[in-house]
């Protein structure tokens, strides 16, 4: 997929209902459930075998720099919006774009011990606007990281949500750096609260797509 | 509350994911429990005052046979069958209730006190810790109820700590407690649904789960938890379980009149009862029965297993023993003639150490 360069302030691109999203391309992809193999607590891997894991199974998603930030807008169908935990019966809505820090970094494990990876973090419960900045090195060592560098904007209407994930190209701190005219690996997750779904439970890309920053 | 993490961080010395090197157990004596909920309050003044910790009460005191807190925990699942996880779920913020608001504002500084009446404020509350307070089962004249105090059971196999993915919780080799490190856990809530007992919260504001830490900080200076020493009924005995001359050891092992609620459920609790043995039943005529007990015997078995009849046989044998003159260790270890003998070494006036 490619992450166009446009003359948008930051302001603009953070808003998923902005026009100028509505003439851009975009990327859409199936998602498939996490295996459970891969759940590193004995208790998971009990509790769900043979219940469906990966509510959400479809996302379009969209990219775009100023030169400064970069932003993806990801879309996706949810009958439910999960602000919150509810009564404490569900969880709160979540999506996630995945980096590599390491080439070799793999995907269903989130990382592993030297291989990084850098989650750029939105759950429908964050303070509005606050993204986190995660780094994983393997299934369940997610860690956030002091600073974190991600705005974030949602919109829940008609059964679907819409949110942009921003963040400057280049940071001082734990992360992935991009820049202009560069090619990285990028990947997505999307957690669906009212079918408990949160940790490692989610629907994820499947593979590592190819981003081309214009 | 950053000061507390980093105390729990402090404390996390040594882990364990299979039982402890040394363990921490209590006995509770549900024929000396009032049910006055000292224990409770004790807990509540000194750990659950924080951002949402209002519902929180880590040790409740409810009548039984009943619902129980959260209302009906033991049909939620968890634990152990076989070695095998079983899968639980969680309660709803109303199976919790508690942490009502009050218009204590209006009542107390508005001015009103003499028109308006203390009252909850938001949705009617349907149900909180202790609700079904001394209901009971059985007809008059052979009614019962008795009292359970429960807090977190401290597990030899914790399932709430096996359950989480991030590694998050661990249990001290030095003393068994059972910690959550809050600066790793994110809220997922698998322990909660692990936990057979239901005695981890979920704190909605923080996005963290929470539990008793059995006071660990106490322990370390050698101060018995809160809800142990403020007890007015000396109806709780508190130290290390291989310690075979202290009180907790002799109850469960010497004497095996102590026994963990629902061991059924497989994590090996550490925290113990006496079953109550109640009165004896009434006959029509107004005698007893002294071959009857009024507490069913088949309900103290659906508590505390099988071993019930046993520990009702030796309790009972010794308390006959007594009457009739003779001497017997266990009556004098339950009746606790001396106060500070009931949690020996962890004794130490807490009002002596300056806190940090």
């Amino acid at each position: 997929m490619k992450a166009a360069k446009l003359q948008l302030a930051t302001r603009t691109l953070l808003n998923p209902a902005a026009q100028q999203w509505a003439k851009m391309p975009a990327e859409e992809m199936s998602l498939a459930g996490t295996p459970l193999s891969e759940q590193p607590s004995r208790y998971v891997r009990a509790a769900w075998a043979g219940k469906p894991v990966g509510a959400v199974r479809f996302l379009k998603v969209q990219a775009a720099h100023n030169g400064k930030d970069i932003a993806f807008r990801l879309e996706w169908a949810d009958e439910t919006e999960n602000k919150d935990h509810g009564d404490g019966s569900v969880f709160p809505d979540a999506a996630g774009v995945l980096f590599p820090l390491n080439k070799d970094a793999p995907l269903e494990s989130m990382g592993g011990p030297k291989a990084p990876v850098n989650a750029w973090y939105w759950r429908a419960n964050l303070p509005e606007g606050e993204g986190q900045n995660l780094i994983a090195m393997g299934a369940g060592t997610v860690q956030e990281t002091p600073k974190s560098f991600a705005q974030t904007r949602a919109h829940w209407a008609d059964g679907r949500w819409q949110v942009v994930l921003a963040r400057p190209l280049t940071i001082d701190g734990d992360g992935v750096q991009l820049s202009s005219k560069q090619s990285t690996k990028v990947a997505f997750a999307v957690w669906e609260g009212s079918s408990q779904e949160r940790g490692g439970l989610k629907s994820f890309s499947k593979h590592w797509l190819d981003l081309e920053i214009a | 509350m950053a000061q507390k993490t980093q105390r729990t961080r402090k404390a996390r010395k040594t882990q364990s994911r299979n039982g402890a090197k040394q363990q921490l157990a209590m006995v509770f004596d549900l024929n000396k429990c009032i049910g006055c909920q000292t224990c409770s309050v004790a807990c509540k003044v000194l750990w659950t005052r924080d951002e949402g910790t209002d519902y929180q009460w880590w040790c409740t005191v409810n009548t039984q046979p009943g619902r129980g807190h959260p209302r009906d925990y033991e049909t939620m699942g968890g634990g152990y069958r076989e070695g095998v996880s079983q899968p639980g779920r969680r309660p709803t913020r109303q199976e919790w209730g508690g942490g009502w608001q009050f218009n204590y504002e209006e009542v107390l500084y508005g001015g009103k006190g003499q028109s308006v009446f203390l009252h909850h404020v938001g949705e009617e509350p349907q149900w909180g810790p202790n609700w079904d307070e001394d209901q009971g089962a059985g007809e008059y004249p052979n009614a019962y109820y008795f009292y359970l105090p429960r807090l977190c059971n401290h597990c030899t196999k914790p399932a709430c700590l096996e359950a989480c993915p991030r590694g998050a919780m661990y249990k001290r080799d030095e003393d068994g407690i059972v910690l959550r490190d809050e600066s790793r856990c994110r809220g997922y809530q698998f322990c909660l649904e692990a936990c057979p007992y239901k005695k981890v919260y979920f704190n909605f504001l923080r996005n963290v789960s929470q539990q008793c830490i059995m006071c660990f900080p106490r322990v370390e200076q050698n101060v018995a938890p809160s809800c142990v020493r403020q007890c007015p009924g000396r109806a709780v005995w508190f130290g290390m379980l291989d310690d075979e001359e202290g009180p907790v050891a002799k109850l469960v092992r010497k004497w095996e009149v102590a026994l963990p609620l629902h061991p059924e459920y497989g994590t090996e609790p550490n925290v113990f009862y006496i079953p109550p043995i109640g009165p004896a039943l009434l006959n029509d005529d107004g005698s007893f029965d002294e071959s009857k007990p009024r507490i069913p015997t088949e309900y103290l078995e659906g508590l505390f297993g099988l071993k019930v009849r046993t520990a009702l046989d030796t309790f009972r044998a010794e308390m006959t023993k007594t009457r009739e003159g003779g001497k017997s260790e266990l009556m004098d270890t339950l009746i606790a003639y001396w106060w500070k003998d009931m949690f020996k070494p962890y004794d130490r006036d807490p009002a002596e150490i300056q806190w940090k």
